[in-house]
């Protein structure tokens, strides 16, 4: 998804003489095209992400269409006060875009473990929040929304999906209809595990680039359903909570730490989040709400 | 005290008794530096978005008070306006909003931001080639802050010789966090720095347009309250209070025998 990204501001570049780069010492080397051929609009400026922040909305308070590139938990768990203030109390319009999503550092450890960004960053007014799944999303959405007069979050991941989803901003997809009574909601690309445990399930399925402004509309196609959200991240659940009084359920991080290494497909299995653990958590939501399952606990409790 | 500096710290005073806000000490701290920098920079209080205007920013937005009279003074608004300074209506809240009020660049008020917003704005002057100068005014306690040195590196290392920072030196943190031999300090970082009286006018504007190849830093060495004894021998008291009738009184009297 980092080289869909570089393809495409370097793509767009070329066409927009106001587009900049900031890059907080990360993908630099894969900025090495934009950089030789736009010196003057490329800044590997530092670590140093509250003030990279700051610059950023500096440049936007001008007309610039900047771009904002780092890890994830430290640009955005660090650089949260400047996002709020600088970028959008100021309203001066950016784009933030984040590598290293959820558990893509598992190695790394929790200090590299982002999960809080999509959540938070939710709760700024003004403020756009993408959790990207695909490179196809990269492209269509950094396209449609990096110039405009809004303070834009674009979540990458290095574990894209290579689903086929709605590539139009603030529009959910709708995976799977069957009627049922079980609709699992998620975003991001987590999604290609979501769909390999709900394959031969009957569940409905419904997924989401676009976290803020939130597809309300297709949400309440499906008020009547239970609504299982899962997700590697806070955020999809505060984000479908926005449309009131569903009955909804979360499969996705525990409340702790989680202090291992390995790769991100180790730490999803171990908290549930792999085919296996999604596909039970489905299944077991499908057993309490099936119109079946209903009657016999309604025998079995002797009411 | 020139008359014009005069005059803003008396409506400072005035402002503060009749709205019951302010930041008195840190505001009358600032005017000289205020004044010269409107004194030096391009623009026009008619025409505040004019494209090829020099930009402002104030750090330190606390003092607002003393900026909103500066700009006042010079033309932005009506001094009467800023009567309304705190009140729920307001466009002059106790710390600055760009979107209403004419001729503030950037809302502040969380310290140390408004200089990373100010490198920004000065690198994207340098990226259209322009000539335009950018100011910005920071406090010594501000520079508790780490953002400030961050923003200070990345100024230096950007050679932005378009970036003036004032720095008001006025010994806000030395009950706390001192910052001794500031301007070692900027140089340190890759400044150009030199150290001023922060309530000699001229000195001030001197050290604004003198020419350099890298960010420059004016250490002006300040008082807290200055104009007003009770307010400079009493700067925790008063850091953040409005003066009552009998005290308004008195301050004036203070501020108009030229006393410190």
């Amino acid at each position: 998804m980092r080289a869909q990204f570089r393809n495409t501001v370097t793509e767009l570049a070329a066409q927009d003489e106001k587009l900049v780069i900031v890059l907080g010492d990360i993908s630099v080397y894969m900025f090495k095209d934009f950089w030789e051929r736009y010196p003057k609009r490329f800044y590997n400026m530092g670590i140093c992400e509250n003030t990279l922040i700051s610059v950023t909305a500096g440049l936007g308070s001008q007309g610039y269409h900047s771009f904002v590139h780092t890890i994830c938990p430290f640009l955005t768990d660090r650089g949260i006060e400047q996002i709020k203030l600088d970028m959008c109390y100021n309203n001066f319009a950016g784009n933030i875009v984040t590598c290293g999503a959820t558990f893509d550092y598992a190695w790394d450890g929790a200090t590299h473990h982002a999960y809080t960004d999509l959540a938070v960053l939710r709760m700024l007014p003004g403020m756009e929040v993408l959790q990207l799944g695909s490179k196809r999303e990269v492209d269509a959405l950094i396209r449609s929304q990096y110039k405009n007069a809004h303070q834009t979050y674009y979540r990458l991941s290095d574990h894209p999906h290579a689903i086929e989803t709605n590539l139009e901003f603030g529009k959910g997809t709708l995976l799977k209809n069957e009627g049922a009574p079980v609709t699992v909601m998620t975003a991001g690309p987590i999604l290609a595990n979501v769909m390999e445990a709900c394959r031969d399930l009957p569940v409905n399925l419904v997924y989401f680039h676009t976290l803020k402004p939130i597809d309300k509309e297709l949400i309440e196609r499906f008020r009547d359903t239970k609504i299982l959200v899962v997700h590697d991240a806070h955020g999809l659940y505060e984000a479908i909570s926005e449309v009131p009084a569903l009955q909804m359920h979360y499969h996705g991080l525990p409340d702790a730490f989680c202090g291992w290494y390995g790769t991100v497909h180790d730490i999803r299995k171990r908290i549930g989040l792999d085919p296996a653990g999604i596909r039970t958590a489905a299944q077991a939501l499908l057993d309490r709400h099936t119109p079946a399952q209903r009657k016999l606990t309604r025998t079995g409790s002797g009411s | 005290m020139h008359p014009l500096c005069q005059k803003i710290r008396s409506e400072i005073l005035r402002v503060s008794h009749k709205s019951g806000h302010g930041h008195i000490p840190t505001s009358f701290s600032i005017v000289e530096m205020l004044c010269a920098v409107y004194a030096v920079m391009r623009h026009d209080p008619k025409n505040p978005d004019m494209p090829d205007r020099d930009i402002f920013v104030l750090s330190k937005g606390h003092a607002s008070l003393g900026f909103y009279c500066a700009l006042a003074a010079q033309g932005y608004f009506d001094f009467d306006e800023v009567y309304s300074f705190g009140a729920f209506d307001s466009k002059f809240g106790c710390h600055p909003d760009r979107t209403k009020v004419p001729g503030v660049e950037a809302s502040t008020g969380s310290l140390g931001h408004g200089i990373g917003l100010a490198v920004g704005i000065a690198l994207a002057a340098k990226i259209a080639d322009t000539s335009r100068q950018v100011y910005t005014l920071i406090g010594d306690g501000e520079s508790n802050e780490g953002t400030v040195w961050e923003a200070i590196m990345v100024a230096a290392n950007l050679k932005l010789d378009n970036l003036i920072v004032l720095y008001d030196n006025n010994n806000s943190q030395s009950r706390c966090l001192p910052i001794p031999n500031p301007g070692e300090r900027f140089a340190a970082f890759g400044c150009q720095t030199v150290e001023v009286d922060g309530h000699n006018l001229e000195a001030i504007k001197k050290a604004l347009v003198k020419p350099a190849d890298r960010p420059r830093v004016v250490i002006c060495n300040t008082v807290k309250g200055y104009g007003c004894a009770t307010l400079s021998n009493n700067v925790y008291e008063w850091h953040r209070r409005a003066p009552k009738p009998e005290e308004l009184d008195k301050l004036l009297g203070e501020l108009h025998a030229g006393a410190i």
